[in-house]
């Protein structure tokens, strides 16, 4: 059997990306949703360290980039479970359905 | 006066210039408004008036030069300039400017907004269009017109068959689409005249361009079609006419009187002053086309207007199809049908004028702008039928009045080119007669009708559009000579071009 | 390395910091407009110091971060941005209590991001300001606390918001991988035909596009743009439009500016997408903030036209474009505030006789919608001017036309705002008059939309100057 490459890390990191895109199409509550993008994000992180490894083993950009989108999205995380409780506490809900207070 | 004296920018100043001092008026000082207006479009027609009799036409080309450049980057230049086109337009923006603040005397509402927008922008801007010879100038003091006609059609517009928001919208919607094709041809034709460090808005210098070869055949014929459809909307040629009637009809009487006297012939002023003298294998390619819907303008308004029952109408239709006699002699291409045109928009623009000025007070005193409900109105207001009658009677083209040798011009000029076009429009003047006519005789004659007999007739400020129209009406149409030899010296200098396009290009335009 | 060249993010990230801290010494009852003004003083500051930079053209952290012209020039348009904006929100600001010292501490950490965006010369300095600037909007955006369209505009923002951040992302880490280097003069090196490339350059415009509000990808901009505080609304327009536009020109002209495949094409077919559905979806609103959203799309639309170009004339277009867009969308927004904060409605109704209760709003606005339209002699003709050249000059002769005649499209609806200033009777109680502030800021935006229209020159050869930035 042939050692993992970078294609396999690359294969993963899209199936994970379509996963995540494919959850946010679909799903209808807000924390689902941000879960999804959760996934996307973490397709990218993948995809960087893995580009870092085999393209670019001497320098750390890929590595540093990707310490860079996780804290940017615990960031977007954090603000958006404000604002999901935010709408919560007006509506009681956090479905997709409910947000239609302006046309969408 | 020296030479160096700037008379054709004070021509443009002087509208600003009231116009400010109308702003720092109090609101209350209705009458002093009135009296400002009057004073600063006094000036600028007596300034135009002197330039039109100190214009040496022998020598002909642009005179009253004045030169700074503006935005150089761009090759903008603040150029004026009057040459023996664009000097019977100033003239009669002036003419019909100052009769259009005396019509407007019985203005109740905004008094103060109304002559500001009226003078400041509206005259000012349109005469700054025949003023310039910057291309650039040109097209913004164009558009810089449209929006102020917007909003004194809505303020002070009326509502008839439509409402005067609907005819200001589609007015001003139909002429900015329109000079939306323009602006593109007119970009299209400042990047090819030139490589880029030696670009010019100057008309003169596209010209030259033209002449030096840079604006092959297959660069002039679609230009000329983008620049004829923006012209053409504004010259109200078919089938982009429909705002015309409509927004005559929703406009004030001031409106009307610009737009259908001056406003509409910058159409035609564009279409020589840039279309045949830069492009003129573009301006050969589409001739056909533009004289057909020429003849389409002047019979299809024609039958229209017959139908119509509302004054304002008529007129409005009666000048779509005037200015299908305009396309014709531009269409014929040879400089006797082009200078029959030139002398054509001055003698229409004086005519629809003092149709609009009159309608304008006829529908002030008896509120009312059908004609089946007006008759008889001779007997009480004598003047005012003296009026609508040199007008109606120029329409038809009436020997002795202003439109007769103009008329006569373009046919001339058009029969050499296009015979079988040039019949049909000439049956065009036997429908007119029929309308006008019609209107006449609904509207002055007949028995006498004692409901109107408390109505006075036109007098004081309301008089001042008649005898000023009048008088250059009669005077123009007994003494043709003054007109034709200014339009003449005007398109002598397109003698050149012609000649270079008789032989060289082909026709077509699908006809 | 010379951190002397950072001023302008140092200051305003320390007079943030300062503006929350003095909001939290402040005794509880006082007014807090002193805050705002404080802030504008010190972005004024800045703006002046501003000017000290041009011509620098340095780089920091090993040519990460480069001061050159072109970043100078958008982070002044951002700053004056701000200010106009600062100037119109005091009273809007008044209702956040107490939380008025975070509103303008959000508003500057997020020029802080855009400030990062306009210098950033590789692909995670831009990250990372543009997640400043775009984190702190989400929040921004769903400022009014206690107006459930506030906090849903918030979240739709922040999904559609994070969601084209991984897309953006996932295009990065593609060319990063097939380049292996985030610094965009060696991208451009080294970048060649590979589908890896492409999906790349697709990803990464895509998730600009919904940056700047470009159609397909502009739908989220009604509803932000009708549930945000009209502040926010009016930077989301003007600021952050701007901050992207930078970026975007910069990473395309820079880094894919030889990629061996026809991108102008496709920004010419977003560009023309947006232009018409844009104007045409405008003609259909009665709410004022959501004409002005999606005139936004259809003024995105006519700045891609200079990124068509690809060229000095049109990046000079889209400079000289972008900052007469925002002084004409300060004046739109500040009267948006006014009437807003007096009557509570952004519907057109509302806006009936505003004329008469106040000739200067009306006047600021119809002056900048106008603007927006292009007609002349105000600044927004000049600026389409600048743009459509540039594409015809490369023979784009149907975008050009269609930009034309869109933007002559649009005057419909502007005028239809127009028309209930100057011919409605108002509806009733007391019309927006508006602060002094306020006022000071239509009249700014109204003085500085018509004399950049009728004396371009002064911003047109600094905007040329800038322009040749990237092709020296």
């Amino acid at each position: 059997m042939a050692a993992i490459g970078l294609e396999h890390y690359l294969t993963v990191a899209a199936l994970l990306f379509c996963l995540g895109v494919y959850g946010l199409l679909t799903k209808r509550n807000l924390v689902a949703i941000l879960m999804s993008i959760e996934l996307m994000l973490n397709a990218v992180n993948l995809n960087m360290v893995a580009f870092s490894r085999f393209i670019t083993p001497d320098a750390f950009v890929g590595q540093l980039f990707a310490v860079f989108t996780i804290t940017v999205a615990a960031a977007e995380v954090a603000v958006g479970l404000a604002l999901i409780f935010s709408i919560y506490r007006d509506r009681a809900t956090t479905s997709t359905e409910e947000l239609d207070w302006m046309k969408w | 006066m020296s030479a160096g004296f700037p008379i054709l920018t004070t021509i443009l100043v002087a509208p600003v210039l009231g116009a400010l001092a109308i702003v720092l008026l109090p609101r209350e000082a209705r009458q002093t408004v009135k009296y400002v207006a009057a004073f600063a479009m006094g000036t600028a027609l007596m300034l135009a008036l002197y330039c039109y009799f100190a214009y040496d036409f022998v020598r002909g080309g642009m005179q009253f030069t004045e030169s700074v450049p503006w935005v150089p980057e761009l090759g903008v230049t603040y150029a004026m300039g009057v040459d023996g086109l664009s000097l019977p337009m100033v003239l009669l923006t002036a003419l019909i400017g100052f009769s259009a603040v005396f019509s407007s005397w019985g203005t109740e509402e905004r008094v103060k907004e109304f002559f500001v927008l009226l003078l400041l922008l509206l005259i000012a801007g349109v005469v700054g269009t025949f003023l310039t010879r910057d291309l650039f100038i040109f097209l913004l003091f164009y558009e810089l017109v449209v929006i102020p006609i917007y909003i004194l059609v809505i303020l002070w517009g009326s509502s008839k068959r439509v409402t005067k928001e609907y005819a200001g919208m589609k007015l001003t919607i139909y002429l900015l689409v329109g000079s939306a094709f323009l602006l593109v041809g007119v970009l299209a034709l400042y990047i090819q005249a030139y490589p880029p460090g030696e670009r010019t808005f100057l008309m003169e210098g596209l010209a030259a361009a033209a002449a030096l070869g840079h604006l092959p055949e297959s660069f002039q014929v679609p230009v000329f079609f983008l620049l004829l459809l923006g012209f053409g909307s504004l010259i109200s040629m078919w089938p982009f006419h429909s705002w015309s009637p409509d927004g005559y009809a929703g406009a004030p009487t001031a409106v009307s009187m610009i737009h259908a006297g001056v406003l509409k012939k910058i159409g035609g002023y564009g279409l020589i002053r840039l279309g045949i003298a830069v492009l003129p294998l573009g301006a050969k390619y589409w001739a056909p086309a533009i004289a057909a819907l020429g003849v389409v303008n002047v019979l299809y308004a024609a039958f229209i207007a017959i139908s119509q029952r509302d004054l304002k109408y008529v007129v409005g239709y009666s000048s779509v199809s005037h200015m299908g006699f305009v396309l014709i002699g531009i269409a014929a291409l040879n400089v006797v049908g082009i200078s029959g045109a030139v002398a054509n928009m001055f003698a229409h623009g004086v005519m629809s004028a003092l149709f609009f000025a009159l309608i304008g007070y006829l529908y002030g005193q008896t509120h009312t702008r059908n004609m089946d409900e007006l008759g008889g109105l001779a007997h009480q207001m004598p003047y005012a039928a003296t009026g609508l009658m040199l007008a109606g009677m120029a329409s038809l083209g009436l020997p002795g009045l202003i439109s007769f040798v103009p008329e006569f011009t373009i046919f001339v000029g058009a029969f050499a080119r296009f015979p079988v076009l040039s019949v049909l429009a000439v049956a065009g003047i036997v429908l007119t007669a029929l309308y006008t006519l019609r209107l006449l005789a609904n509207v002055l004659f007949g028995p006498r009708q004692v409901r109107f007999d408390h109505l006075p007739d036109t007098g004081g400020p309301a008089l001042v559009p008649l005898v000023v129209l009048g008088a250059v009406l009669v005077v123009f149409g007994v003494f043709p000579a003054l007109l034709m030899k200014m339009a003449g010296s005007g398109v002598a200098p397109l003698a050149a071009i012609l000649d270079g396009i008789a032989l060289a290009a082909r026709m077509g335009g699908g006809l | 390395m010379d951190l002397s060249l950072l001023t302008t993010e140092i200051v305003t990230v320390a007079l943030a910091c300062f503006v929350v801290a003095l909001d939290l010494l402040m005794p509880a009852g006082e007014p807090r407009r002193a805050l705002g003004y404080l802030t504008l003083l010190g972005l004024a500051g800045i703006f002046v110091h501003a000017f000290t930079q041009y011509g620098l053209n340095a780089s920091l952290y090993g040519g990460m971060f480069r001061v050159d012209d072109y970043a100078v020039f958008f982070k002044q348009v951002f700053l004056a941005a701000y200010m106009l904006t600062i100037l119109f929100s005091v009273r809007t600001a008044d209702g956040f209590a107490p939380y008025t010292g975070e509103f303008y501490g959000l508003m500057l950490f997020s020029l802080a991001g855009m400030m990062v965006m306009a210098s950033a010369n590789d692909l995670v300095t831009l990250f990372v300001g543009m997640e400043l600037m775009t984190i702190t909007f989400f929040v921004l955006v769903g400022f009014n606390l206690g107006d459930g369209k506030s906090s849903e505009a918030g979240v739709k923002y922040l999904i559609l918001g994070a969601a084209s951040t991984a897309v953006l992302l996932y295009g990065m880490s593609l060319i990063y991988g097939y380049t292996g280097t985030v610094v965009l003069p060696e991208i451009a090196a080294r970048l060649s035909a590979s589908p890896a490339a492409l999906v790349g350059i697709v990803f990464f415009l895509a998730g600009f596009a919904f940056k700047i509000a470009a159609v397909p990808f502009g739908m989220w901009v009604p509803d932000v743009y009708e549930g945000a505080p009209v502040p926010i609304t009016a930077l989301l327009a003007m600021a952050s439009k701007a901050a992207s536009f930078a970026v975007l020109t910069r990473v395309f002209l820079t880094a894919f500016a030889d990629a061996p495949y026809n991108w102008p094409l496709i920004i010419a077919w977003l560009a023309a997408a947006s232009m018409i559905a844009g104007n045409l979806a405008a003609i259909l609103q009665t709410n004022v903030k959501r004409l002005l959203a999606y005139s936004s799309i259809a003024q995105a639309g006519y700045l891609l036209t200079g990124l068509v170009a690809a060229g000095p004339d049109g990046v000079k277009g889209i400079i000289f474009y972008t900052a007469l867009y925002v002084f004409a969308s300060a004046g739109a927004f500040a009267v948006v505030a006014a009437v807003r904060d007096e009557t509570g409605s952004d519907d057109i109704a509302a806006y009936r006789g505003l004329a008469r209760s106040s000739p200067l709003l009306a006047a600021a606005m119809t002056v900048a919608l106008l603007s927006m339209a292009g007609i002349p002699p105000l600044a927004g003709f000049v600026g389409k001017l600048y743009l459509f050249l540039a594409v015809l000059e490369k023979g784009w002769f149907w975008l050009a036309l269609l930009g034309f005649v869109m933007s002559m499209v649009s005057v419909y609806y502007y005028l239809l705002v127009v028309k209930a200033m100057y011919l409605g009777e108002p509806a009733g109680a007391p019309t927006a008059d508006g602060c002094a502030a306020l006022r000071w800021a239509a009249l700014a935006s109204l003085a500085l939309t018509v004399l950049c229209g009728v004396y371009p020159t002064p911003l047109a050869a600094l905007a040329s100057r800038v322009a040749q930035n990237f092709f020296q």
